[in-house]
């Protein structure tokens, strides 16, 4: 049987050469639902088992990966731990706060958020500095939590519609707190400009609110097709003024934020399939440097890359543009393996970060296959 | 307190050498003797003035110990033994003994032929050392002397690297030197029992690391060797015949199968001749899947891997060679490099570390100039003459140059693992920044509940150890013990006990008096001291006696005190006796006398 499971990983390393340009795997020692950038070159990463301590990880990536020139003559492959700490509980959100060594994390189940100092170049510890208050107590889902891009350190919160706080993290007041009357479960929260803000629901309806306004948020339904139990992920653009909505049935819709009461430009059946009940994995992404392009994770083992470019306004079946197997044709159990996270490079078109359920993390840089064959054009970057 | 002391020689950060004195239960014990590869003077050898200011240092040491045959582990031996001046036992494995000359004479050839050094140890000087050497076996308990003991264990990492256990007494140490938590395809993974050292030593350099996996190493590795045989180019791989040579045979066989290619892939003779010996010398040390296909077969017997001949590296189209030597400092793999340099659709594969001084040190820098010297036959005069030059020409490197890091190394995780497997009460890293390594340093305090120490270089670790001395009782005393009655014996409330410590050759004993006399052939003897007190008393001696006895029953209640008809009182064992001075009758003279085991009685 272990012959087998060899078996199958040399075809697909075999196949990796042709079809990536770069390939590292890693092995954590527990499984990780963050991968946050803290810089072009680190990225951290956090456990979240529910016993005793879990750790806190800043990772340099490989200089290999890194090096433009001469990158034949550099050798390192390895991440280095840059900084570390520990956490008491599970850390299953974080997010780095731009221009400053601090970062805020959630636990999953509460609405408190930790805040955390790095470290510089004097130590290599990562330290708790204190907690913000969130809204309500006792809440299931744990908060979301959005980083104001300009440099003062201000953290956008909560786990509900109706607790949606802007929070300064110094001095821990209220800057601003969304006026919305219903109270529905939140998939995701981010800033896609220093003062729009833009609130995912569960149930697929959309917030968008400029929090230098009092006014109320502008308010999207779901899309047409939902059903009662389905669930949505979002995720915004802030280059390309551009919203998705991810359903747990695959039915993916591309909307203008500027238009959102306009309908769908586009919309496409992903070739996925909702297993178990564990919705928190979900990410769905849009590529920072690789303009149309969508990621989407925690369906499988399996990261997906669509270009949604070619989805057409009516419903239609649509084949990712790329799949990284990695995490289930190296995992012990491939069946049983689930993605958990995965990050574009901020400035590499093609580098993602990807984590999996069984403590693997994959760094790859894809090649174009369709692209490479046919001699066209790569969607441009 | 008995203590253990651990200091890493050499100067502030550096990295590139390993070089740790142990001192353990009065036994001085230098573990590795590396060489630092970056530095061209002195200091690239240990600083040996920590042991003595001058002179040889035999008398300071009890043994010296070498975990495996790299440079940075071993390079500076014959040095230290030759030119320092040491005798004594020289500890390493069976493979690393055989291993060790070779790459020393070869580091020698290079650093004194080729950059015309002179403070360098010589060809004799290097014989005179492994001369000293005492070959170990795996987990194979050694006597350096009657207190000393050391034992080897699998290290992983290269072939007969070993970490090793030394033990003075009850007191203990295991040193690392480079190891590896996971196997691979040639060697299997470090493995240690519980043997509770009271310190661990290891290497940090990688303990802050998390290591890409082989696969992906070996899949660059092919991808390489593709695209460059893709596109007509010729690959040359400069190895040494042991280790990864026949490790990347068995990827480009697999490969090649798989793939359907049809490019030829060569070694050279010589290569499998010494790898063949030395992997039967030392088949124990490799892993089983090597181990099996050793017994199947020739080991170098592939489909689609033949032996190279010379003129083969003029044949046109893509190929693939393995050559010796390493470094590409001469031999084959230097002959082949330079008529494959000029073309950049060829590559040059580097798959280990280049000391300074040769080409393969050069172009891993980045250089793409170079001065080699050339013979060049220009005119054929007559029969007999010939006129050749001898000429320093340049050589343009324009082929690809990829340098490929294979070596087996644990990681953050495998640093965890080792500490789980060997439970040691301490910890202590070499070679890092205090300052880079509190994270590390926490994690291991947290998870095992143990102190971690990160000395600098230069600098003393002292680690108070706690070892416990094992008596065996006898069972005679035991039960005397426990008749007295009172509390069960508890390690935290000591109490008093009479007995007899022996101690024979390396055992202690506790036995009761009556019987240590006996075991020695003495005759017990008793202790009794005694004293006289005047006091003026116009009585009688019998009444003066009697007054005496009553008065002590009234203040020292809860003894046993006795008046006999002898005419002596006894207060528990002391005897008191009354007399009246010669000269003066109201003078008494009390003679008190007592045994060397009473206790003392406050009046």
């Amino acid at each position: 049987m272990e012959e087998d499971l060899d078996n199958i990983l040399d075809d697909w390393f075999i196949e990796s050469i042709k079809i990536y340009k770069d390939l590292h795997v890693y092995q954590l020692e527990n499984p990780t639902q963050v991968l946050e950038w803290t810089s072009g070159r680190n990225v951290c990463v956090a456990g979240y088992t529910s016993s005793s301590k879990n750790e806190i990880l800043e990772l340099h990536l490989p200089l290999k990966l890194l090096a433009d020139k001469n990158k034949g003559l550099c050798a390192e492959r390895d991440f280095k731990v840059v900084h570390g700490g520990f956490a008491d509980g599970p850390v299953r959100r974080l997010r780095h706060i731009p221009g400053t060594r601090c970062a805020v994390t959630n636990d999953g189940h509460s609405s408190s958020l930790q805040v955390w100092d790095l470290g510089g170049d004097d130590s290599d510890v990562i330290r708790r500095t204190g907690s913000v208050e969130g809204g309500r107590t006792g809440s299931v889902r744990g908060s979301r939590i959005a980083a104001r891009p300009s440099s003062q350190p201000q953290v956008l919160h909560g786990a509900q519609s109706d607790d949606v706080r802007l929070t300064e993290i110094t001095s821990g007041r209220t800057v601003y707190k969304l006026e919305v009357d219903s109270s529905d479960a939140l998939s995701s929260l981010q800033f896609v400009t220093d003062s729009i803000v833009v609130a995912g629901c569960c149930k697929g309806s959309i917030l968008v609110a400029d929090i230098r306004s009092p006014a109320a948020p502008q308010v999207c339904c779901p899309p047409a097709s939902s059903a009662e139990s389905v669930l949505w992920w979002t995720d915004a653009s802030a280059s390309s003024s551009r919203l998705i909505r991810l359903s747990s049935c695959g039915q993916a819709v591309v909307s203008e934020l500027r238009m959102l009461g306009g309908g769908a430009v586009c919309q496409a059946q992903l070739d996925i399939q909702m297993r178990g009940s564990d919705s928190e994995d979900v990410v769905v992404s849009w590529a920072p440097a690789l303009d149309d392009c969508i990621a989407v994770s925690g369906f499988s083992g399996a990261v997906q890359i669509y270009n949604t470019s070619l989805w057409k306004s009516d419903l239609q079946e649509t084949t990712p543009l790329f799949q990284h197997r990695g995490h289930m044709v190296s995992s012990q159990q491939p069946d049983g393996v689930l993605t958990t996270a995965h990050a574009w490079h901020p400035e590499r078109p093609r580098t993602l970060l990807s984590a999996a359920s069984d403590g693997s993390v994959h760094v790859w840089d894809w090649v174009n296959q369709s692209a490479a064959e046919s001699g066209s054009a790569d969607p441009p970057t | 307190m008995p203590e253990i002391k651990v200091t890493p020689l050499g100067a502030g950060q550096d990295v590139g050498r390993s070089c740790i004195l142990v001192s353990i239960g009065g036994k001085n014990i230098m573990l590795d003797c590396g060489m630092h590869m970056g530095y061209n003077d002195d200091r690239r050898f240990p600083d040996f003035s920590y042991i003595t200011q001058n002179g040889r240092l035999t008398e300071f040491l009890d043994c010296v110990i070498i975990s495996h045959f790299h440079l940075d582990h071993c390079g500076a031996l014959p040095y230290m033994s030759e030119m320092v001046g040491y005798d004594g036992p020289i500890y390493m494995t069976h493979p690393t003994k055989a291993i060790c000359p070779i790459l020393l004479e070869d580091f020698r050839k290079i650093t004194v032929d080729k950059k015309g050094e002179t403070n360098f140890f010589t060809s004799q000087m290097i014989k005179d050392c492994m001369k000293k050497v005492i070959p170990l076996n795996l987990h194979q308990t050694v006597q350096v002397d009657d207190e000393l003991e050391i034992k080897a264990y699998y290290a992983g990492h290269v072939l007969g690297a070993a970490m090793v256990h030394i033990k003075v007494g009850s007191e203990s140490v295991v040193y690392t030197g480079d190891y590896n938590m996971t196997p691979d395809r040639h060697l299997g993974a470090a493995w240690i029992d519980k043997c509770r050292p009271d310190i661990l030593i290891s290497e940090s350099t990688y303990a802050t690391t998390i290591r890409d996996s082989k696969r992906c190493r070996e899949r660059d590795f092919l991808k390489k060797v593709h695209e460059s045989i893709e596109r007509g180019g010729k690959v040359l791989i400069p190895v040494f015949a042991l280790g990864r040579a026949q490790e990347l045979c068995i990827l480009l066989e697999t490969f090649w199968e798989r793939m359907n290619l049809k490019a030829p892939i060569y070694f050279s003779t010589g290569l499998t001749e010494k790898a063949n010996h030395y992997y039967k010398l030392f088949i124990t040390w490799t892993n089983q899947k090597i181990r099996k296909t050793f017994v199947q077969r020739n080991m170098f017997e592939f489909k689609h891997i033949k032996a190279f001949d010379r003129s083969y590296a003029d044949n046109p189209g893509p190929m693939v060679v393995f050559a010796t030597p390493g470094m590409l400092h001469a031999g084959q793999s230097l002959q082949i490099f330079k008529k494959w340099a000029g073309n950049e659709k060829n590559m040059v594969i580097m798959p280990g570390y280049c000391v300074q001084g040769t080409i393969g040190h050069k172009i891993l820098n980045g250089q793409r100039k170079l001065e080699m010297e050339g013979r060049a036959t220009v005119r054929k005069l007559s029969f007999t003459f010939t006129l050749t030059f001898f000429l320093l020409c340049n050589l343009d490197v324009k082929l690809q140059v990829e340098y490929m890091s294979f070596s087996a190394h644990a990681d953050a995780k495998g640093i965890m693992q080792l500490i789980r497997m060997a439970e040691p009460r301490n910890m202590l890293l070499v070679h890092g920044e205090a300052v880079k390594m509190e994270f590390l340093k926490g994690k291991i305090e947290q998870e095992f509940s143990i102190n971690c120490y990160m000395p600098a270089n230069g600098e003393t670790t002292t680690v108070t150890t706690n070892p416990s001395v094992p008596v065996d009782i006898s069972l005679n005393l035991l039960k005397r013990e426990m008749a007295l009655g009172g509390p069960l014996p508890d390690p935290k409330k000591p109490r008093t006990m009479h007995g007899t410590l022996i101690m024979k050759e390396n055992s202690l004993k506790l036995v009761s008096s009556e019987q240590a006399l006996k075991e020695l052939g003495l005759n017990e003897h008793q202790l009794r001291f005694t004293c006289r007190v005047q006091l003026q008393d116009p009585h009688s001696d019998p009444d003066t006696l009697h007054r005496i006895y009553t008065h002590l029953k009234s203040v020292l209640k809860g003894y046993t005190i006795q008046h006999l008809p002898d005419g002596t009182v006894m207060v528990e064992s002391i005897v008191i006796k009354v007399s009246s001075s010669a000269e003066d009758p109201n003078t008494k003279v009390l003679l008190l006398s007592w045994s060397y085991q009473v206790t003392f009685l406050r009046c």
